[in-house]
């Protein structure tokens, strides 16, 4: 895939263009969309939102990383989604166990790669690190999506969130540090690597 | 306990953001530091938790439809000349309507207007009509004194010209109202129909023009 011929052609209103750059990219959009706000269905709106968005103001493109100008326009629709919600509460659909717990999300019962016992597992501890992330105020959250979970450099969470390096640099540090705190109330859910007793061994 | 600045650092330490001068002395304070030590642990067990989660994949295609954007099919110039003609057509066809109803406006809403017409047209009967509506005035009150206890409805009648003085003034009267009608119709006919009928035509031909333009262009897009 020629990313800047099809930027390019995109950029002269060539919707087939756009779209191929949307094959390229819809999982790691809807994935960073559904990790800022921690529901599917909102992670798709705002996706999809987004890539409309993306391709109206294509012309803005002035060439450098198309990921993080991408992401931009994906961090400013689940912001708008957030304010949304903010205004217009929610209750969900989904039904808790007698415990007070969520329910196990049917995606992993559909997921042919895993036994049961891990999709239990893997279920349980991304709804763990999901509550942690949820924690973080929405400016923190963001950039450690995009840093650790995108794997996107500092420059790029810069360009993608707009602010100056320094600013990513204290508040990747900041999240990454109440994760920690966060995520040791779900220790026997981690993996053994990332357990106390194993941190030595990384 | 470290402050918030040796946090920053060992994050960017973390993932290679320091410069080699930077990292040395990082790396000699780990050494040294097990506090520090202990906070750059908890930096890089909660990135590599992070690192570790699973990528989820979209539960749909997002690509986009013309509808959703909003793009709308490259149209040939001749739609747009046709667009014109319409609007232009319909323009003048108002404008036509607008003028052929002012005088009318005028003309029934002014009295002067109606008398200059009147005498313009009327020739001599311009004389003769005051007479003609005098004359029943004049009649009235003896009437009036010889019925005094006829009803309002013998009044009105005896109000209106006696068959007499109606067959006398009847030619000059006739000519007249056939003069004002003459008026009449040449203030009408300012625009002729003729040119309505022909602006409508125009008008409606290149909306149906356009429209198949448009509607083919749009077929063949899809």
């Amino acid at each position: 895939m020629d990313e800047t011929a099809l930027i390019q052609t995109a950029q002269h209103g060539d919707l087939d263009s756009f779209n191929t750059l949307i094959l390229h990219y819809q999982d790691m959009v809807f994935h960073t969309a559904l990790r800022i706000l921690g529901d599917e269905d909102l992670a798709a709106d705002a996706s999809q939102d987004a890539f409309i968005s993306a391709f109206r103001s294509i012309n803005s493109f002035r060439g450098g990383s198309f990921k993080a100008w991408l992401m931009r326009t994906v961090t400013n629709a689940c912001y708008d989604e957030l304010r949304r919600r903010k205004r217009r509460p929610t209750t969900q659909l989904e039904p808790d166990t007698a415990d007070g717990e969520e329910m196990d999300s049917p995606r992993w019962l559909a997921d042919p790669s895993m036994t049961p016992a891990e999709k239990s597992e893997a279920d349980e501890l991304e709804h763990a690190i999901q509550h942690c992330l949820d924690a973080l105020p929405t400016e923190f959250r963001t950039v450690v999506v995009l840093a650790d979970i995108q794997g996107m450099d500092y420059s790029e969470v810069a360009t993608a969130v707009h602010v100056p390096l320094g600013t990513i640099k204290s508040r990747l540090a900041r999240a990454r540090l109440r994760l920690r705190e966060c995520l040791r109330s779900f220790e026997e859910l981690l993996p053994s690597s990332f357990r106390l007793e194993g941190e030595r061994n990384l | 306990m470290n402050n918030f600045r040796d946090i920053e650092q060992l994050s960017s330490y973390l993932d290679g953001q320091l410069n080699p001068s930077e990292s040395a002395r990082v790396e000699s304070r780990l050494s040294s530091d097990p506090e520090l030590a202990s906070a750059f642990d908890d930096l890089r067990i909660a990135r590599g938790i992070l690192r570790k989660m699973p990528a989820r994949k979209a539960p749909r295609n997002f690509i986009l439809t013309r509808k959703m954007v909003g793009l709308k099919p490259p149209l040939p110039r001749a739609y747009s000349v046709f667009r014109f003609s319409t609007a232009f057509a319909t323009f003048l066809l108002v404008l036509t309507f607008a003028v052929n109803a002012m005088p009318r406006v005028s003309f029934g809403a002014s009295a002067p207007l109606a008398q200059e017409a009147y005498g313009i047209g009327g020739g001599g009967a311009a004389t003769e009509a005051p007479a003609a509506t005098e004359a029943p005035a004049m009649e009235m009150p003896l009437v009036a004194t010889e019925l005094p206890a006829a009803s309002a409805d013998s009044a009105r009648e005896v109000g209106t010209p006696t068959p007499e003085v109606s067959t006398l003034k009847e030619p000059e009267n006739e000519s007249a109202l056939q003069n004002q009608a003459q008026v009449h119709a040449e203030r009408e006919a300012v625009i002729p129909v003729i040119w309505q009928i022909g602006l409508l035509v125009v008008g409606l031909v290149s909306a149906v023009i356009a429209f198949m333009i448009s509607r083919n262009a749009r077929k063949k897009w899809s």
